[in-house]
């Protein structure tokens, strides 16, 4: 079970997490998505709604902000979650980003 | 699940030899060959040099080039499906020639179109369907499109009918923007492999409000042995709008294998209907691996008609995303499998937003030891309230050499749904010729009967003056079931 309260997490350092760059957090039971778009960090539920896909493992356009699943190419909109593409409809779940004292936080609940 | 019955003894040879005559005439009608006047021919086999070699001869955009080369990747790093038809394992990708070019260009009138090539099309009456019903036509030749024309008048109202690779060159914002978002390049192993050497196929885009009211057809020809057919399809139609799109396929029979893998891409927007019409008829020595898929936004509608007669095997799910409120989907799918033959068919629907509705109609017929599968997806997603569906598979044994399965998959994540699945194979028994004799019919006239209404639900979907294949070879079944 998650927590119902809403919580702040450490990810890392910002200079770790360069622009282009991306990694995995782990928090409870989910695994979530960190990625430095051309400046910007964003965070999604590390799993394609369509098949569960590794979504951290995929392809990052830094130009439209996207994610490519590397497992059937759905294409997520880091911003929102939503799929720009099938096999994918259903949006995977993002995270509020925090950037402070160089360090990238995550409020999770 | 139930259990296919088998036609009566008495029945069982009229029948056959009714059955016997579907494309008893193939190799005198379609399996005949040109000589080769190519201008390129690749070598057998696939690597990145042919996929480089053919994104230059279209001279593409440098975003294309990298998508094939990506594709590339993908096909590479996937295992062969290990579903579906042991068929399959036998496919031998490096004995396939992946491109061949036929002619310079796509003619605008037949008189530009090769000779030879041009003949092949007579023979199979295209140019004079074209001037009596048709409101377009593409004719594809080994990889390329050689003769291209639509009306003028829908030409005026913006409705664009073009070879892929045309519409790539004069449309690229608007392939850009559509291409590869509803099938992406690693969905499937065929997918990807279609994605890296993609040639010819349609590009169509109606405007909103216009309805397209004679279909556009295309019709893609093999001609080489071991030839890679890979065409790639796009069809928008915009608000409001109507197109039917009808394709169909032939080559020659060779002793050799040949691979025809396209992926077809259909997106309808709010209000918009869009019929996609199929009648494949491919030799028995071709594989036909296909991945076909629409969206369909608010109130659209998307319509499969898939005939399925040729090829050695088919592996083909034709698939309706319903994105939009009150979408609808709807597949109707007919299999005939004969000796060596194995139609894998099916249909996949996905009920995404609520009141969305949707029909599956599958029949297939099996004989002379021949396979036919019905392999069928429904997805109802959780907030698509009050979505209905009827899903209905029958199949027809005619000898107990021939084989059918029914694999149907149903997930329902929403609880307020109406859904209905009826896997009523084989309907023709003792017991429904008994039933139509008892009313005075005679026992030819009640198996036409029951034949006629097993295949009716597709054949009253079909143009009726579709000059190619199905409905001739109905009706042959017709006249054959009279006795």
């Amino acid at each position: 079970m998650r927590n119902e309260t809403k919580e702040t997490i450490t990810v890392c350092p910002l200079s770790e997490l360069p622009p282009g760059a991306m990694r995995l957090v782990q928090w409870e039971d989910l695994e979530i998505g960190v990625f430095n778009c051309s400046g910007t960090i964003y965070a999604i539920e590390d799993r394609c709604s369509h098949d569960d896909g590794p979504l951290v493992e995929g392809t990052l356009d830094q130009r439209n902000c996207t994610i490519e699943c590397p497992r059937h190419g759905s294409i997520f909109d880091l911003r929102t979650g939503i799929p720009k593409t099938l096999p994918a409809y259903e949006p995977v779940d993002t995270f509020p980003v925090i950037v402070e004292d160089d360090a990238i936080k995550l409020e999770v609940e | 699940m139930a259990t296919p019955e088998l036609i009566p003894p008495s029945k069982i040879e009229e029948t056959q030899q009714a059955l016997a005559q579907i494309n008893a005439d193939y190799a005198e009608r379609y399996g005949f060959h040109d000589p080769e006047n190519y201008l390129y021919k690749a070598p057998k086999g696939l690597n990145e040099e042919i996929v480089r070699k053919i994104s230059e001869f279209k001279d593409e955009p440098q975003w294309m080039r990298e998508f094939r080369l990506k594709a590339l990747e993908h096909f590479l790093a996937r295992p062969m499906p290990n579903w579906g038809s042991p068929l399959l394992a036998e496919v031998d990708f490096d004995d396939i020639h992946y491109f061949v070019r036929a002619s310079e260009r796509a003619g605008r009138s037949w008189d530009e179109v090769p000779e030879d090539v041009k003949k092949t099309f007579d023979r199979l009456g295209i140019p004079e369907a074209e001037r009596k019903f048709l409101a377009g036509v593409g004719a594809q030749y080994e990889s390329e499109v050689v003769y291209h024309q639509v009306r003028e008048d829908l030409e005026k109202q913006g409705v664009l009918f073009l070879d892929m690779d045309s519409g790539l060159r004069e449309h690229e914002d608007l392939v850009r923007e559509y291409f590869a978002t509803v099938i992406p390049p690693n969905d499937n192993k065929l997918a990807a492999l279609n994605s890296a050497v993609w040639s010819g196929g349609s590009f169509v885009y109606v405007p909103p409000g216009v309805h397209v009211e004679m279909p556009l057809q295309a019709y893609f020809r093999i001609n080489t042995e071991n030839m890679g057919q890979f065409e790639r399809t796009l069809i928008i139609a915009d608000e409001d709008s109507y197109v039917h799109y009808v394709e169909g396929c032939t080559a020659p029979t060779y002793s050799s294998n040949s691979l025809h893998s396209a992926v077809v891409e259909l997106i309808a927007k709010p209000g918009a209907r869009i019929r996609y019409t199929t009648v494949q008829n491919w030799s028995q020595n071709v594989y036909n691996l296909v991945t076909k898929r629409a969206i369909a936004r608010e109130r659209a509608t998307v319509e499969w008609v898939d005939c399925n007669l040729g090829s050695k095997l088919t592996m083909k799910y034709p698939s309706v995303y319903l994105l939009g409120e009150e979408a609808h989907g709807e597949v109707l799918s007919i299999a005939f499998a004969g000796a060596g033959q194995h139609q894998d068919a099916g249909a996949k629907i996905f009920h995404v937003a609520p009141r969305t509705t949707s029909n599956i109609f599958a029949k297939s017929i099996s004989k002379d030891g021949g396979r036919s599968s019905y392999r069928g997806m429904l997805e109802v997603a959780k907030g698509a309230v009050e979505a209905r569906s009827k899903v209905v598979c029958d199949a027809l044994l005619l000898d107990e050499r021939s084989r059918t399965d029914t694999y149907p998959t149903i997930r329902i994540s929403e609880d307020d749904v109406n859904v209905g699945h009826e896997a009523t194979v084989s309907k023709v028994g003792e017991d429904q010729l008994y039933y139509l004799q008892a009313h005075g019919i005679p026992e030819d006239e009640a198996a036409k009967m029951i034949v006629n209404g097993f295949i009716e639900p597709i054949t009253k979907e079909l143009p009726m003056e579709y000059a190619v294949e199905m409905n001739r070879l109905i009706e042959l079944q017709m006249e054959g079931s009279v006795g």
